[in-house]
Protein backbone atom coordinates (compact mmCIF):
# COMPACT_ATOMS: atom_id res chain seq x y z
CA UNK A 1 0.00 0.00 0.00
CA UNK A 2 1.37 3.14 -1.02
CA UNK A 3 2.37 5.80 1.96
CA UNK A 4 2.52 9.63 2.80
CA UNK A 5 3.94 11.59 4.91
CA UNK A 6 2.44 14.66 6.74
CA UNK A 7 4.91 17.20 8.41
CA UNK A 8 2.94 18.21 11.31
CA UNK A 9 3.17 22.33 13.14
CA UNK A 10 5.78 21.18 15.49
CA UNK A 11 8.05 19.44 12.81
CA UNK A 12 7.14 16.09 13.31
CA UNK A 13 7.20 13.73 10.43
CA UNK A 14 4.38 11.68 10.33
CA UNK A 15 4.68 8.79 8.02
CA UNK A 16 1.12 6.36 7.27
CA UNK A 17 -1.01 4.34 5.08
CA UNK A 18 -2.13 6.13 1.97
CA UNK A 19 -5.29 3.85 0.49
CA UNK A 20 -4.94 3.81 -3.61
CA UNK A 21 -8.41 7.00 -4.10
CA UNK A 22 -8.76 8.38 -0.50
CA UNK A 23 -8.19 11.99 -0.55
CA UNK A 24 -5.63 13.57 1.29
CA UNK A 25 -8.04 14.68 3.99
CA UNK A 26 -9.29 11.25 4.56
CA UNK A 27 -6.46 10.18 5.33
CA UNK A 28 -5.23 12.46 7.62
CA UNK A 29 -8.26 12.11 9.59
CA UNK A 30 -8.19 8.23 9.90
CA UNK A 31 -4.34 9.23 11.21
CA UNK A 32 -5.30 11.57 13.72
CA UNK A 33 -3.63 14.31 11.65
CA UNK A 34 -5.07 18.06 12.81
CA UNK A 35 -6.57 19.22 9.40
CA UNK A 36 -9.79 20.45 9.98
CA UNK A 37 -12.05 19.94 6.86
CA UNK A 38 -15.00 21.96 7.79
CA UNK A 39 -17.04 21.47 4.83
CA UNK A 40 -16.00 17.59 4.32
CA UNK A 41 -14.59 17.93 0.97
CA UNK A 42 -17.09 19.85 -0.73
CA UNK A 43 -14.95 23.23 -1.93
CA UNK A 44 -16.88 25.67 0.26
CA UNK A 45 -13.53 26.51 2.39
CA UNK A 46 -9.97 25.96 2.86
CA UNK A 47 -9.38 24.53 6.10
CA UNK A 48 -8.17 21.62 4.29
CA UNK A 49 -5.14 23.52 3.27
CA UNK A 50 -1.78 21.76 3.16
CA UNK A 51 1.62 22.77 1.82
CA UNK A 52 3.41 20.38 -0.66
CA UNK A 53 6.62 19.52 -1.15
CA UNK A 54 8.70 21.46 -3.73
CA UNK A 55 9.59 18.06 -5.55
CA UNK A 56 5.58 16.60 -5.19
CA UNK A 57 3.79 19.70 -6.08
CA UNK A 58 4.95 19.53 -9.58
CA UNK A 59 3.53 15.98 -9.72
CA UNK A 60 -0.06 16.80 -8.93
CA UNK A 61 -2.57 17.32 -11.35
CA UNK A 62 -3.12 20.85 -11.26
CA UNK A 63 -6.19 22.43 -9.09
CA UNK A 64 -9.26 23.40 -10.78
CA UNK A 65 -10.54 26.69 -10.48
CA UNK A 66 -12.83 26.12 -8.27
CA UNK A 67 -10.02 24.70 -5.77
CA UNK A 68 -7.67 27.79 -6.53
CA UNK A 69 -11.12 30.41 -5.92
CA UNK A 70 -10.66 28.37 -2.47
CA UNK A 71 -7.21 29.13 -1.88
CA UNK A 72 -7.04 32.34 -2.44
CA UNK A 73 -8.67 32.82 0.82
CA UNK A 74 -6.52 30.43 2.78
CA UNK A 75 -4.25 32.13 5.70
CA UNK A 76 -0.40 31.64 4.82
CA UNK A 77 -0.78 30.85 1.11
CA UNK A 78 2.06 29.43 -0.71
CA UNK A 79 2.96 28.37 -4.01
CA UNK A 80 2.78 25.11 -3.29
CA UNK A 81 -0.13 25.37 -1.36
CA UNK A 82 -3.64 22.58 -2.23
CA UNK A 83 -6.62 22.01 -0.40
CA UNK A 84 -6.26 18.19 0.99
CA UNK A 85 -9.63 17.19 -0.13
CA UNK A 86 -8.46 17.69 -3.90
CA UNK A 87 -5.12 15.67 -3.48
CA UNK A 88 -6.80 11.51 -4.25
CA UNK A 89 -4.33 9.18 -3.49
CA UNK A 90 -2.87 7.42 -6.87
CA UNK A 91 0.34 4.76 -6.85
CA UNK A 92 2.85 7.63 -8.40
CA UNK A 93 1.42 9.65 -5.38
CA UNK A 94 3.34 7.08 -2.95
CA UNK A 95 5.37 8.91 -0.68
CA UNK A 96 3.72 12.27 -0.85
CA UNK A 97 4.60 14.79 1.60
CA UNK A 98 2.87 17.83 2.47
CA UNK A 99 2.92 20.25 5.79
CA UNK A 100 0.49 21.52 7.90
CA UNK A 101 0.14 25.22 7.07
CA UNK A 102 1.82 27.79 9.82
CA UNK A 103 5.06 27.31 11.32
CA UNK A 104 6.27 24.36 8.95
CA UNK A 105 5.46 26.58 6.09
CA UNK A 106 9.18 27.62 5.91
CA UNK A 107 10.66 24.31 5.91
CA UNK A 108 9.30 23.53 2.22
CA UNK A 109 9.44 27.19 0.63
CA UNK A 110 13.11 27.70 1.53
CA UNK B 1 -12.74 80.58 -6.07
CA UNK B 2 -13.03 83.82 -4.63
CA UNK B 3 -14.10 86.60 -6.35
CA UNK B 4 -10.93 88.46 -6.26
CA UNK B 5 -8.70 85.55 -7.75
CA UNK B 6 -11.07 85.04 -10.40
CA UNK B 7 -10.92 88.21 -11.22
CA UNK B 8 -7.46 88.31 -11.02
CA UNK B 9 -7.41 85.54 -14.14
CA UNK B 10 -9.65 87.05 -16.18
CA UNK B 11 -8.51 90.54 -16.13
CA UNK B 12 -5.55 89.23 -17.84
CA UNK B 13 -6.39 86.22 -19.62
CA UNK B 14 -8.42 84.72 -21.71
CA UNK B 15 -10.57 81.52 -19.98
CA UNK B 16 -7.21 78.79 -19.86
CA UNK B 17 -7.87 75.84 -21.81
CA UNK B 18 -7.08 72.82 -20.89
CA UNK B 19 -4.27 70.75 -21.96
CA UNK B 20 -3.01 68.78 -19.58
CA UNK B 21 -5.38 65.32 -19.97
CA UNK B 22 -2.43 63.11 -19.11
CA UNK B 23 -2.45 65.44 -15.72
CA UNK B 24 -6.30 64.44 -14.94
CA UNK B 25 -9.36 64.49 -17.29
CA UNK B 26 -12.33 66.13 -16.30
CA UNK B 27 -15.28 63.33 -15.07
CA UNK B 28 -17.32 63.22 -17.95
CA UNK B 29 -21.32 64.42 -17.47
CA UNK B 30 -22.68 60.95 -18.06
CA UNK B 31 -20.68 59.37 -15.66
CA UNK B 32 -21.24 61.44 -12.84
CA UNK B 33 -25.28 60.81 -13.82
CA UNK B 34 -24.33 57.14 -13.46
CA UNK B 35 -23.14 57.72 -9.82
CA UNK B 36 -25.45 60.27 -8.43
CA UNK B 37 -27.92 58.20 -7.03
CA UNK B 38 -25.24 55.60 -5.57
CA UNK B 39 -24.45 58.86 -3.32
CA UNK B 40 -27.74 59.73 -1.32
CA UNK B 41 -31.04 57.54 -2.78
CA UNK B 42 -29.38 53.81 -3.12
CA UNK B 43 -26.57 54.24 -0.40
CA UNK B 44 -25.85 50.85 0.83
CA UNK B 45 -23.05 49.04 1.43
CA UNK B 46 -22.65 46.48 -1.40
CA UNK B 47 -21.45 43.97 0.97
CA UNK B 48 -24.64 44.13 3.02
CA UNK B 49 -26.05 41.38 0.96
CA UNK B 50 -29.08 40.68 3.86
CA UNK B 51 -31.10 43.50 2.90
CA UNK B 52 -32.18 45.29 -0.11
CA UNK B 53 -29.95 48.40 0.17
CA UNK B 54 -26.90 46.33 0.35
CA UNK B 55 -27.78 44.40 -2.50
CA UNK B 56 -28.69 47.00 -5.31
CA UNK B 57 -25.64 48.70 -4.23
CA UNK B 58 -23.74 44.98 -4.99
CA UNK B 59 -25.46 44.74 -8.01
CA UNK B 60 -24.43 48.24 -9.55
CA UNK B 61 -20.94 47.29 -7.95
CA UNK B 62 -20.54 44.01 -9.74
CA UNK B 63 -21.95 45.70 -13.21
CA UNK B 64 -19.15 47.97 -13.11
CA UNK B 65 -16.71 45.03 -12.90
CA UNK B 66 -18.26 43.95 -15.80
CA UNK B 67 -17.80 47.25 -17.66
CA UNK B 68 -14.38 47.05 -16.61
CA UNK B 69 -13.30 43.55 -17.47
CA UNK B 70 -14.56 44.11 -21.16
CA UNK B 71 -12.60 47.39 -21.42
CA UNK B 72 -9.22 45.17 -21.50
CA UNK B 73 -10.76 41.38 -22.66
CA UNK B 74 -10.89 39.94 -18.79
CA UNK B 75 -13.22 38.67 -16.71
CA UNK B 76 -15.72 40.62 -14.42
CA UNK B 77 -14.17 38.44 -11.10
CA UNK B 78 -10.60 38.97 -12.65
CA UNK B 79 -11.22 42.96 -11.46
CA UNK B 80 -10.01 43.73 -7.91
CA UNK B 81 -11.22 48.14 -7.01
CA UNK B 82 -7.89 49.53 -5.80
CA UNK B 83 -8.22 53.63 -5.03
CA UNK B 84 -6.21 54.52 -7.66
CA UNK B 85 -3.33 53.26 -10.21
CA UNK B 86 -0.95 53.76 -7.16
CA UNK B 87 -2.69 51.51 -5.62
CA UNK B 88 -2.79 48.89 -8.28
CA UNK B 89 0.53 49.30 -9.27
CA UNK B 90 2.03 48.88 -5.15
CA UNK B 91 0.05 45.74 -4.84
CA UNK B 92 1.07 44.35 -8.17
CA UNK B 93 4.53 45.13 -7.29
CA UNK B 94 4.85 44.03 -3.80
CA UNK B 95 2.51 41.60 -3.88
CA UNK B 96 3.98 39.28 -6.40
CA UNK B 97 7.75 40.02 -5.05
CA UNK B 98 6.24 39.32 -1.37
CA UNK B 99 4.81 36.29 -2.61
CA UNK B 100 7.58 34.46 -4.59
CA UNK B 101 10.42 35.90 -2.98
CA UNK B 102 12.13 32.68 -1.88
CA UNK B 103 11.83 31.30 -5.56
CA UNK B 104 11.79 33.95 -7.88
CA UNK B 105 13.93 37.47 -6.00
CA UNK B 106 14.05 39.41 -9.00
CA UNK B 107 11.93 42.43 -10.27
CA UNK B 108 12.18 44.15 -13.77
CA UNK B 109 11.17 47.80 -14.92
CA UNK B 110 12.05 50.48 -16.94
CA UNK B 111 13.34 53.41 -15.79
CA UNK B 112 10.84 55.42 -17.22
CA UNK B 113 8.17 54.30 -14.98
CA UNK B 114 5.78 56.11 -13.02
CA UNK B 115 7.34 56.90 -9.60
CA UNK B 116 5.32 54.69 -7.56
CA UNK B 117 6.46 52.10 -9.81
CA UNK B 118 9.66 52.85 -9.31
CA UNK B 119 9.33 53.53 -5.36
CA UNK B 120 7.90 50.41 -4.61
CA UNK B 121 10.52 48.65 -6.82
CA UNK B 122 12.98 50.28 -4.34
CA UNK B 123 10.90 49.21 -1.34
CA UNK B 124 11.56 45.71 -2.46
CA UNK B 125 14.88 45.73 -2.54
CA UNK B 126 15.29 46.92 1.23
CA UNK B 127 13.14 43.70 1.73
CA UNK B 128 16.16 41.73 -0.25
CA UNK B 129 14.65 41.51 -3.60
CA UNK B 130 16.68 42.75 -7.15
CA UNK B 131 15.38 45.23 -9.02
CA UNK B 132 16.79 45.50 -12.77
CA UNK B 133 15.48 49.03 -13.59
CA UNK B 134 16.12 48.45 -17.71
CA UNK B 135 17.30 51.75 -19.53
CA UNK B 136 15.24 52.62 -22.88
CA UNK B 137 15.79 53.73 -26.34
CA UNK B 138 16.59 57.50 -27.52
CA UNK B 139 12.84 57.04 -28.54
CA UNK B 140 11.55 56.22 -25.55
CA UNK B 141 10.61 52.50 -26.18
CA UNK B 142 11.81 49.51 -24.40
CA UNK B 143 15.00 47.40 -26.00
CA UNK B 144 13.68 44.29 -26.33
CA UNK B 145 17.18 42.34 -26.75
CA UNK B 146 18.19 43.89 -23.66
CA UNK B 147 14.95 42.91 -21.98
CA UNK B 148 15.35 39.09 -23.19
CA UNK B 149 18.75 39.22 -21.68
CA UNK B 150 17.63 40.42 -17.88
CA UNK B 151 14.11 38.11 -17.36
CA UNK B 152 14.97 34.91 -16.00
CA UNK B 153 13.95 32.05 -14.13
CA UNK B 154 14.31 33.85 -11.12
CA UNK B 155 12.56 37.06 -12.01
CA UNK B 156 9.12 37.17 -10.30
CA UNK B 157 7.36 40.19 -12.43
CA UNK B 158 8.06 42.61 -15.24
CA UNK B 159 6.52 45.92 -14.77
CA UNK B 160 6.08 47.86 -17.74
CA UNK B 161 3.79 50.57 -18.55
CA UNK B 162 1.80 50.61 -21.76
CA UNK B 163 1.72 54.10 -22.40
CA UNK B 164 3.99 56.86 -20.83
CA UNK B 165 2.64 59.27 -18.75
CA UNK B 166 5.04 62.01 -19.89
CA UNK B 167 6.19 61.02 -23.27
CA UNK B 168 3.07 59.02 -24.47
CA UNK B 169 4.90 56.12 -25.97
CA UNK B 170 3.20 52.91 -26.48
CA UNK B 171 5.42 49.74 -25.04
CA UNK B 172 5.20 46.52 -27.29
CA UNK B 173 2.70 45.47 -24.87
CA UNK B 174 2.47 41.84 -26.47
CA UNK B 175 5.93 41.10 -27.23
CA UNK B 176 6.88 41.91 -23.37
CA UNK B 177 3.77 39.46 -22.45
CA UNK B 178 5.31 36.83 -24.69
CA UNK B 179 8.33 36.85 -23.50
CA UNK B 180 7.26 36.82 -20.14
CA UNK B 181 4.94 34.04 -20.01
CA UNK B 182 8.02 32.08 -22.29
CA UNK B 183 10.65 33.01 -18.32
CA UNK B 184 7.25 32.33 -16.30
CA UNK B 185 7.60 35.63 -14.92
CA UNK B 186 4.65 37.69 -14.16
CA UNK B 187 3.64 40.61 -16.69
CA UNK B 188 2.49 43.38 -14.72
CA UNK B 189 1.57 46.87 -16.83
CA UNK B 190 0.36 50.22 -15.36
CA UNK B 191 -2.34 50.78 -17.96
CA UNK B 192 -3.07 54.53 -16.55
CA UNK B 193 -2.85 56.22 -19.11
CA UNK B 194 -3.84 53.70 -21.74
CA UNK B 195 -6.78 51.63 -20.76
CA UNK B 196 -9.64 53.03 -22.86
CA UNK B 197 -7.53 55.11 -25.10
CA UNK B 198 -5.65 52.13 -27.14
CA UNK B 199 -7.14 48.47 -27.47
CA UNK B 200 -5.65 46.89 -24.89
CA UNK B 201 -6.63 42.65 -24.56
CA UNK B 202 -5.22 41.07 -21.53
CA UNK B 203 -5.48 37.91 -23.41
CA UNK B 204 -3.85 38.25 -26.64
CA UNK B 205 -1.16 40.56 -24.90
CA UNK B 206 -0.33 38.03 -22.04
CA UNK B 207 -0.51 40.30 -19.26
CA UNK B 208 -1.17 38.93 -15.78
CA UNK B 209 -1.65 42.16 -13.70
CA UNK B 210 -3.10 45.89 -15.03
CA UNK B 211 -3.58 48.75 -13.27
CA UNK B 212 -6.16 51.18 -14.30
CA UNK B 213 -6.72 54.47 -13.00
CA UNK B 214 -10.54 56.30 -13.11
CA UNK B 215 -9.38 59.74 -13.52
CA UNK B 216 -7.55 59.46 -16.33
CA UNK B 217 -10.31 58.29 -18.43
CA UNK B 218 -13.13 60.30 -17.27
CA UNK B 219 -14.30 58.65 -14.65
CA UNK B 220 -13.79 60.34 -10.88
CA UNK B 221 -10.74 60.18 -8.86
CA UNK B 222 -10.11 57.94 -5.95
CA UNK B 223 -10.75 55.21 -7.60
CA UNK B 224 -8.89 52.33 -10.09
CA UNK B 225 -8.78 49.01 -10.33
CA UNK B 226 -6.07 46.03 -10.67
CA UNK B 227 -6.82 43.10 -13.16
CA UNK B 228 -5.39 39.81 -11.64
CA UNK B 229 -5.49 36.75 -13.99
CA UNK B 230 -7.46 33.75 -12.80
CA UNK B 231 -5.88 31.08 -15.47
CA UNK B 232 -2.87 30.33 -14.73
CA UNK B 233 -3.62 32.12 -10.90
CA UNK B 234 -1.40 35.20 -10.60
CA UNK B 235 -0.34 35.20 -6.08
CA UNK B 236 -0.10 38.18 -4.36
CA UNK B 237 0.27 38.85 -0.75
CA UNK B 238 -2.21 42.06 -0.25
CA UNK B 239 -1.23 45.35 1.42
CA UNK B 240 -4.45 45.42 4.21
CA UNK B 241 -6.00 43.04 6.51
CA UNK B 242 -9.34 43.25 6.66
CA UNK B 243 -12.67 41.52 5.89
CA UNK B 244 -11.12 39.79 2.90
CA UNK B 245 -12.90 41.84 0.51
CA UNK B 246 -11.79 41.50 -3.72
CA UNK B 247 -11.08 37.86 -3.22
CA UNK B 248 -8.63 38.76 -0.10
CA UNK B 249 -6.84 41.43 -2.04
CA UNK B 250 -7.94 44.13 -1.19
CA UNK B 251 -10.37 44.19 2.20
CA UNK B 252 -11.89 47.71 3.09
CA UNK B 253 -15.84 48.66 1.52
CA UNK B 254 -15.96 49.17 -2.00
CA UNK B 255 -17.11 52.57 -2.77
CA UNK B 256 -19.84 51.93 -4.79
CA UNK B 257 -20.72 55.04 -6.34
CA UNK B 258 -16.83 55.37 -7.63
CA UNK B 259 -16.79 51.86 -8.65
CA UNK B 260 -20.34 52.52 -10.95
CA UNK B 261 -18.14 55.81 -12.49
CA UNK B 262 -15.62 53.72 -13.15
CA UNK B 263 -17.35 51.06 -14.64
CA UNK B 264 -19.54 53.61 -16.93
CA UNK B 265 -16.24 55.51 -17.87
CA UNK B 266 -14.76 52.26 -19.39
CA UNK B 267 -18.07 51.04 -20.93
CA UNK B 268 -17.92 54.90 -22.59
CA UNK B 269 -14.28 54.78 -23.66
CA UNK B 270 -14.82 50.94 -25.12
CA UNK B 271 -17.68 52.44 -27.85
CA UNK B 272 -15.88 55.38 -28.41
CA UNK B 273 -12.39 54.69 -28.80
CA UNK B 274 -11.33 54.28 -32.02
CA UNK B 275 -13.48 57.06 -33.19
CA UNK B 276 -11.80 59.53 -30.56
CA UNK B 277 -8.38 58.12 -31.31
CA UNK B 278 -8.90 59.28 -34.87
CA UNK B 279 -10.37 62.93 -33.91
CA UNK B 280 -7.54 63.37 -31.91
CA UNK B 281 -4.67 62.24 -33.82
CA UNK B 282 -5.78 64.40 -36.31
CA UNK B 283 -5.69 67.42 -33.12
CA UNK B 284 -2.66 66.40 -32.57
CA UNK B 285 -0.85 66.31 -35.66
CA UNK B 286 -2.83 69.53 -36.70
CA UNK B 287 -0.74 71.31 -33.43
CA UNK B 288 2.66 69.23 -33.99
CA UNK B 289 2.92 70.36 -37.70
CA UNK B 290 1.80 73.93 -37.45
CA UNK B 291 4.45 74.56 -34.52
CA UNK B 292 7.21 72.74 -36.52
CA UNK B 293 7.07 74.75 -39.58
CA UNK B 294 6.07 78.29 -37.71
CA UNK B 295 9.27 77.29 -34.95
CA UNK B 296 12.61 76.39 -35.87
CA UNK B 297 14.57 74.47 -32.98
CA UNK B 298 11.38 72.44 -31.63
CA UNK B 299 12.19 68.97 -30.63
CA UNK B 300 9.08 66.22 -30.54
CA UNK B 301 10.15 63.88 -27.05
CA UNK B 302 9.48 60.10 -27.81
CA UNK B 303 8.83 57.70 -30.35
CA UNK B 304 5.61 60.01 -32.74
CA UNK B 305 4.37 56.72 -34.75
CA UNK B 306 4.25 54.65 -31.28
CA UNK B 307 2.21 56.99 -29.20
CA UNK B 308 -0.84 57.46 -27.64
CA UNK B 309 -2.97 59.88 -30.04
CA UNK B 310 -3.88 62.31 -27.20
CA UNK B 311 -0.02 63.52 -26.13
CA UNK B 312 2.67 65.34 -27.39
CA UNK B 313 5.75 66.24 -25.77
CA UNK B 314 8.16 68.89 -27.44
CA UNK B 315 11.18 70.94 -26.62
CA UNK B 316 12.11 74.51 -27.65
CA UNK B 317 15.96 75.27 -28.18
CA UNK B 318 16.84 77.67 -26.11
CA UNK B 319 13.74 77.93 -23.89
CA UNK B 320 12.69 76.97 -20.32
CA UNK B 321 10.14 74.98 -19.93
CA UNK B 322 8.58 76.73 -16.84
CA UNK B 323 9.00 80.66 -18.50
CA UNK B 324 7.66 79.42 -21.29
CA UNK B 325 4.06 78.12 -19.14
CA UNK B 326 4.02 81.50 -17.31
CA UNK B 327 4.03 83.29 -20.73
CA UNK B 328 1.27 81.28 -21.88
CA UNK B 329 -1.51 81.77 -18.88
CA UNK B 330 -4.51 80.84 -20.99
CA UNK B 331 -3.01 77.28 -21.54
CA UNK B 332 -3.13 74.74 -18.99
CA UNK B 333 -0.28 72.68 -19.84
CA UNK B 334 2.63 71.07 -18.12
CA UNK B 335 6.11 71.15 -18.09
CA UNK B 336 7.97 67.81 -18.83
CA UNK B 337 9.92 69.01 -14.98
CA UNK B 338 9.10 66.77 -12.08
CA UNK B 339 8.75 69.55 -9.62
CA UNK B 340 9.81 68.47 -6.01
CA UNK B 341 9.15 69.97 -3.30
CA UNK B 342 12.14 72.60 -3.31
CA UNK B 343 13.44 72.65 -7.10
CA UNK B 344 12.31 71.83 -10.26
CA UNK B 345 14.37 69.69 -11.80
CA UNK B 346 14.30 68.36 -15.34
CA UNK B 347 12.18 64.87 -15.93
CA UNK B 348 14.01 62.74 -15.46
CA UNK B 349 12.05 60.43 -18.08
CA UNK B 350 13.32 62.75 -20.44
CA UNK B 351 16.78 62.66 -19.03
CA UNK B 352 16.28 58.72 -19.87
CA UNK B 353 15.10 59.38 -23.45
CA UNK B 354 19.40 60.90 -23.69
CA UNK B 355 17.89 65.07 -23.31
CA UNK B 356 20.84 67.34 -21.97
CA UNK B 357 19.18 68.83 -19.10
CA UNK B 358 18.66 72.17 -20.93
CA UNK B 359 16.58 70.54 -23.34
CA UNK B 360 14.71 68.04 -20.93
CA UNK B 361 13.97 71.78 -18.74
CA UNK B 362 12.65 73.53 -22.25
CA UNK B 363 9.69 71.09 -22.81
CA UNK B 364 6.04 71.03 -22.45
CA UNK B 365 3.53 68.17 -22.48
CA UNK B 366 0.22 69.27 -24.10
CA UNK B 367 -2.76 66.80 -23.37
CA UNK B 368 -5.69 66.45 -25.62
CA UNK B 369 -8.78 64.60 -25.39
CA UNK B 370 -12.78 64.37 -25.09
CA UNK B 371 -13.13 68.15 -24.76
CA UNK B 372 -10.79 69.39 -26.57
CA UNK B 373 -11.94 71.35 -30.07
CA UNK B 374 -10.56 72.61 -32.98
CA UNK B 375 -10.61 76.09 -31.63
CA UNK B 376 -8.69 75.20 -28.68
CA UNK B 377 -5.78 73.45 -30.47
CA UNK B 378 -6.06 77.02 -33.18
CA UNK B 379 -6.01 78.95 -30.16
CA UNK B 380 -2.60 76.84 -28.63
CA UNK B 381 -0.76 77.39 -31.83
CA UNK B 382 -1.45 80.94 -31.76
CA UNK B 383 -0.37 81.10 -27.97
CA UNK B 384 2.77 78.80 -28.11
CA UNK B 385 4.07 80.34 -31.10
CA UNK B 386 3.94 83.31 -29.93
CA UNK B 387 5.14 82.46 -26.37
CA UNK B 388 8.37 80.93 -27.70
CA UNK B 389 9.24 83.48 -30.27
CA UNK B 390 9.20 86.30 -27.52
CA UNK B 391 11.21 84.39 -25.26
CA UNK B 392 13.80 83.40 -28.15
CA UNK B 393 13.82 87.72 -28.91
CA UNK B 394 14.00 88.62 -25.25
CA UNK B 395 17.40 86.31 -24.67
CA UNK B 396 17.74 83.49 -22.25
CA UNK B 397 16.24 83.27 -19.34
CA UNK B 398 14.72 86.61 -19.47
CA UNK B 399 11.64 86.02 -18.28
CA UNK B 400 13.03 85.53 -14.49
Amino acid sequence: MPKMVFIERNGTRKEVEAPLGLSVLEIAHRNNVDIEGACEGSLACSTCHVVVDNDWYAKLPDATEDEEDMLDLAFGLTRTSRLGCQLVITQELDGLTVALPGETRNMLLE
Amino acid sequence: MTEQHEERHSAKAPRQIYLDYQATTPTDPRVVEAMAPFFVEHFGNPHSVQHGFGSYALAAVERARAQIAELIGAEPREIVFTSGATESNNLAIKGAARFHKARRPHLVTLTTEHKCVLESCRRMESEGVAVTYLPVRENGLVDMARLAEVVTERTALVSIMAANNEIGVIQPIAEIGALCRERGAYFHTDAAQAAGKIPIDVQAMSIDLLSISGHKLYGPMGVGALYVRRRPRVRLEPLFDGGGQERGLRSGTLPAPLCVGLGKACEIAGEEMAAEATRLTRLREKLREALVSRLPGVRINGDLAQRLPGNLNLSFENVDGGDLIDTMPGLAVSSGSACTSASVEPSYVLRALGLPAELAGASIRVGIGRFTSDDDIDAAIEQVTAAVSRLRSAGPRAAE
